[in-house]
């Protein structure tokens, strides 16, 4: 039953939204755990009508950028349909935004008109004002706080396009019909893992390419809990996603994520790997907290859910093929498949009912499906959700793609992969140096799946370009429309993309051997003594680990620290870390003898989202480098002293 | 078809006995008081189950006992499930069949205690042709007596098969994490108990399975399957909104296989026809476990759409006010749940 609008740009999609779904909720805030305030399709739509008539008696003219610095909340969707009904453009951001990089993206997009969502941000921007010669207007959106001298709340404006439209005003209409297919509904900032931010232009034809892609079917009875920054590609697509199906869109935050799931049952989610790992720990805590009969009756649920749904990966094509397999061998396998599942599915059938579904109603009982996007999830972690029967349809893409490349369908769903490209799609797998199309090539035995390269991508999802950078554009955007991701990655046998990680964040030890940190620090963060960590190590012998401990785990052990700066120098705790370490690293067996970490110092403080992390957790390698220069350059001499 | 030697022994019987103790308390570890009370609230569903359960389900086993034509001794076990009342077995295949299972618990509650009335009155009433041919058959036989329904001791067994039922509320009430044990234990233990004693008689009478008519085998799937059939129209036919339909089906169709083992084991003596009278149930209790796996598959998807519209429903008056009503698009809803004012939600609204 697939009922998303098609509509040929933003603000005719909610347009149509309106005319569809009228007095269905579209979004919902949360007030206290069991109040929560909607907005209609029909009022949100009139609403920002007004607000966009009021944009255009402000000024604001069509393919304008607008800035609309918020977080998550319902004004910032208001924000947006006023600016894309009025033809304008968006320019959003956090509000944890800093001082330079508001400068920095104000300036450089020419903003004239910026939204500001509280009191704290209207005053760094007040201050900032010298240094913000061409901003005109600032908009307070929260109706919480009195608006500074100078700066208009957003009802005001509002307030001023109601009039506007009473007086016949058709000026709103005009704007929507003059959007065309290849103007720009955002330029986002990347705040990037390297370098300065970059204004990625997105155009409403990438953005409706993926609300006719996107492989999940929803509809009005659907409920989708948003936790990630809206104003992150990713997030915003499945808003406007959610909002092409007529579901409701609830947001919720970190802090009562556990209480939400309950009361919202939401019956889809997307997020970060972040918050899967999270969500993995406490079922695991629950398990670990249970009573020993229903703990072991979770581990034979588990072992049967593993072997039953491998059995199912393996007989629908969908296990992980990263080597070419004869016909012959994969019927006999099969065969062997078939009589396992049969064997198990018994068992399987009951311990799936008695004991999965409760592990699966602590995630509110009702997910059909979730997305994972943002960055690499775990593979153990992948595994464990698949196997407790929540399928997570992992997802690969970048700002510059306005996001989806390439995701898991229910039909292929593969493990350790990101699943097939999406419709009208082409990815290419090219050698690093050469710039050799490995992935189609008819040259290499199966087309070149299997072959190791940087991945490629054309489709109608690609940016238009970055904004007033066409030296850096050049670099990236090469001819024919194809785009380079800089992500290390191979097309597996059965046709899915498999991510190997950053091509830029590869580690060259001294001897040579080139390794990928990601893999690494994904499988440290599986401890639960480790709450972060960074993988180091170019140029040197051996691969070393800024490691920040995890204060909870070892209070649980007895350490009582108050800060992590008295845990780090805790000889207990150093020598549990190493411990850990060693296991981790050899659980999966997966790691070569140079990959082994073999020291690590443990860290004063936690990676903090916009200084260390960005806000989709990603390490900011070259910030962490910088910061902890010392502390690396004595972890790798003390080293080589002892030796 | 008679047994020439002694279906159970006395380890069996004793195995079978812990069984229905472990599976009563934890069906009593699932309940509280609230569920009772819930009865009332839910008064008209719960009444249509009831015709549903003890109106349609024995009269289906009496004439499949006709039809087939069984012998008295499992004719008379055949109706002594269609008269038992509902398990908490029924309550975890109407969860996953998105069926109602406020609705499939209130019933297990009402048919519980119902069935200390109802079960002696309609053994009364649909089993004297039987028990008249038995006695006849005995006669024949040259042995002396009457073969004649023991209603006192149907009574006591199944008012001890209450007891167990009572401690497992007990422990609900003073802590709530063990009672949970007790219930996931329960359903395992059942399934277990199933399989072993069909694996153990299979092996000590081997050719039992092959020696049993087909109009048994025959009447062990058709009750439950019969049972989910008028289960399901019957409540239809009163107006009643998908998600109580499939929770009224399953929960006739399935019965308190535990209490069918206790009644015959506890009531009867211990004779053939105690046998056969334990063979038919062990019998149903192993199809129904199969039948009614497929057919909550079947429900599951099919009730996709409606239970998705009621998880809603129910969501927004959580968390929008209980005054909240859902507009969906015109066509969106299916003519049923769109004139129902509660939108599926409550059994007590007529359409």
């Amino acid at each position: 039953m697939d009922s998303r609008i098609i509509a040929s740009n933003l603000a005719d999609l909610y347009k149509k939204a309106a005319d569809k779904y009228e007095s269905l909720p579209a979004f919902a805030t949360r007030k206290t755990a069991l109040e929560w305030e909607h907005v209609t399709f029909r009022e949100l739509y009139e609403r920002g009508r007004e607000l966009s008539a009021g944009l255009i008696e402000l000024g604001v003219e069509a393919r304008e950028h607008v800035g609309l610095f918020s977080d998550n909340r319902y004004e910032w969707m208001l924000a947006d349909y006023g600016i894309q009904m009025s033809g304008a453009v968006n320019t959003p951001r956090g509000a944890d935004v800093t001082d330079d990089e508001l400068i920095y993206i104000i300036n450089h997009a020419r903003i004239r008109v910026a939204f500001v969502e509280n009191d704290a941000l209207q005053k760094k921007i007040a201050r900032l004002r010298p240094e913000l010669p061409e901003l005109q207007e600032i908009i307070l959106m929260s109706p919480k706080s009195e608006p500074l001298k100078g700066v208009s709340a957003m009802q005001e404006v509002m307030a001023i396009g109601a009039l506007q439209l009473e007086k016949g005003d058709k000026r709103v209409d005009e704007r929507m019909e003059g959007i065309r297919p290849d103007d720009l509904f955002t330029l986002i900032y990347t705040s990037g893992t390297t370098g300065k931010p970059k204004g990625v232009m997105l155009t409403h034809s990438n953005m409706m390419s993926q609300m006719s892609v996107i492989p999940i079917e929803l509809q009005c009875t659907d409920r989708v809990l948003s936790i990630l920054p809206i104003w992150h590609i990713f997030e915003r697509v499945f808003e406007v996603y959610t909002i092409s199906c007529g579901a409701c869109n609830y947001y919720t935050s970190i802090r009562t994520l556990g209480e939400d799931l309950q009361n919202v049952e939401p019956t889809f989610m997307g997020s970060a790997p972040r918050l899967w790992e999270s969500l993995h720990q406490r079922i695991l805590d629950n398990v670990r907290a249970a009573h020993p009969v229903r703990r072991a009756l979770f581990h034979i649920a588990y072992f049967l859910g593993h072997y039953y749904q491998e059995s199912i990966f393996y007989l629908t094509d969908n296990d992980l093929q990263l080597k070419p397999q004869s016909q012959i061998k994969r019927t006999i396998f099969k065969a062997g498949h078939l009589i396992r599942l049969l064997i198990l599915v018994p068992w399987y059938g009951f311990f799936n009912a008695a004991v999965l579904e409760s592990v699966r109603k602590s995630a509110g009982g009702s997910i059909k499906a979730t997305v994972s996007g943002g960055g690499a999830l775990p593979i153990e972690i992948d595994k464990f959700f698949n196997y407790i029967g929540i399928p997570v349809l992992e997802g690969y893409g970048m700002t510059e793609t306005c996001p989806v490349i390439a995701v898991r369908t229910e039909d292929r769903l593969v493990n350790g992969t990101v699943g097939p490209p999406v419709p009208d799609t082409e990815v290419r797998i090219v050698d690093l140096e050469t710039e050799e199309v490995l992935f189609p090539n008819k040259k290499y035995p199966n087309e070149g799946r299997g072959k190791r390269g940087e991945i490629w991508v054309r489709g109608p999802q690609v940016m238009k370009g970055y904004y007033r950078e066409p030296e850096i554009t050049k670099t990236v955007l090469r001819e024919g429309g194809w785009l380079r991701t800089g992500d290390l990655g191979m097309m597996t046998f059965n046709d899915s993309l498999k991510i190997l990680g950053r091509s830029k964040s590869t580690i060259v030890l001294s001897n040579g051997e080139n390794l990928e940190p990601e893999p690494i620090e994904m499988q440290l963060r599986q401890s639960r003594y480790i709450e972060q960590c960074m993988v180091v190590g170019q140029d040197q012998k051996y691969v070393g680990a800024l490691i920040v401990p995890r204060i909870d785990a070892f209070s649980e052990e007895g350490i009582k620290a108050d800060s992590l700066k008295e845990l780090s120098d805790h000889p207990k705790v150093n020598k549990i870390i190493r411990e850990e370490i060693r296991t981790m690293m050899v659980r999966t067996g997966g790691f070569k003898r140079f990959e082994q970490v073999r020291e690590f110092r443990l860290l004063p403080k936690p990676f903090k989202v916009g200084d260390e992390v960005t806000n989709l957790f990603k390490l900011k390698r070259h910030v962490i480098e910088k910061k902890y220069e010392k502390t690396i350059q004595e972890m790798f001499s003390a080293k080589e002293l002892k030796m | 078809m008679e047994f020439d030697t002694q279906l159970l022994y006395a380890i069996d019987e004793a195995l079978l006995g812990i069984m229905i103790l472990i599976i009563m308390f934890g069906m009593g570890a699932s309940l509280t008081t609230d569920d009772f009370k819930a009865v009332a609230r839910r008064s008209r569903g719960v009444l249509i189950g009831f015709m549903s359960q003890f109106g349609a389900m024995p009269l289906v086993a009496l004439g499949l006992a006709i039809i087939l034509d069984l012998d008295p001794a499992f004719a008379i076990a055949l109706i002594l499930i269609g008269c038992l009342p509902g398990g908490t077995t029924s309550n975890m295949f109407t969860y996953f069949s998105r069926g109602s299972v406020a609705l499939s618990i209130s019933m297990t509650t009402a048919s519980t205690i119902m069935a200390l009335f109802m079960m002696p009155i309609l053994l009364g009433l649909y089993t004297t042709g039987f028990t008249q041919q038995l006695s006849e058959a005995l006669f024949a036989a040259g042995e002396a007596g009457e073969f004649v329904i023991p209603t006192k001791n149907i009574i006591i067994s199944l008012v001890l098969v209450l007891v167990p039922v009572a401690g497992g509320m007990v422990l609900r009430r003073f802590s709530p994490g063990w009672a949970k044990t007790a219930e996931d234990t329960a359903g395992f233990m059942a399934i277990i108990v199933i399989l072993f004693l069909l694996g153990t008689l299979f092996i000590r009478h081997g050719d039992i399975l092959i020696r049993t008519p087909w109009q048994l085998y025959f009447s062990a799937i058709s009750l439950g399957l019969a049972g989910f059939f008028f289960g399901f129209w019957v409540s239809r036919l009163f107006g009643l909104q998908p998600i109580f339909q499939r929770a009224i089906s399953l929960e006739t169709g399935i019965q308190n296989g535990p209490v069918s083992f206790a009644i015959i084991l506890l009531s009867f003596a211990d004779t053939p026809v105690r046998d056969q009278m334990l063979w038919l149930a062990i019998l149903y209790s192993a199809f129904i476990v199969m039948t009614s796996s497929f057919i909550t598959l079947y429900y599951r998807k099919k009730g996709r759409f409606d239970w998705e519209v009621y998880r809603n429903t129910v969501v927004h008056n959580r968390l929008f006010g209980e005054n909240y009503v859902t507009h969906y698009p015109d066509g969106f809803l299916p003519p049923r749940i769109a004139h129902d004012p509660s939108q599926g939600t409550s059994p007590s609204q007529k359409r």
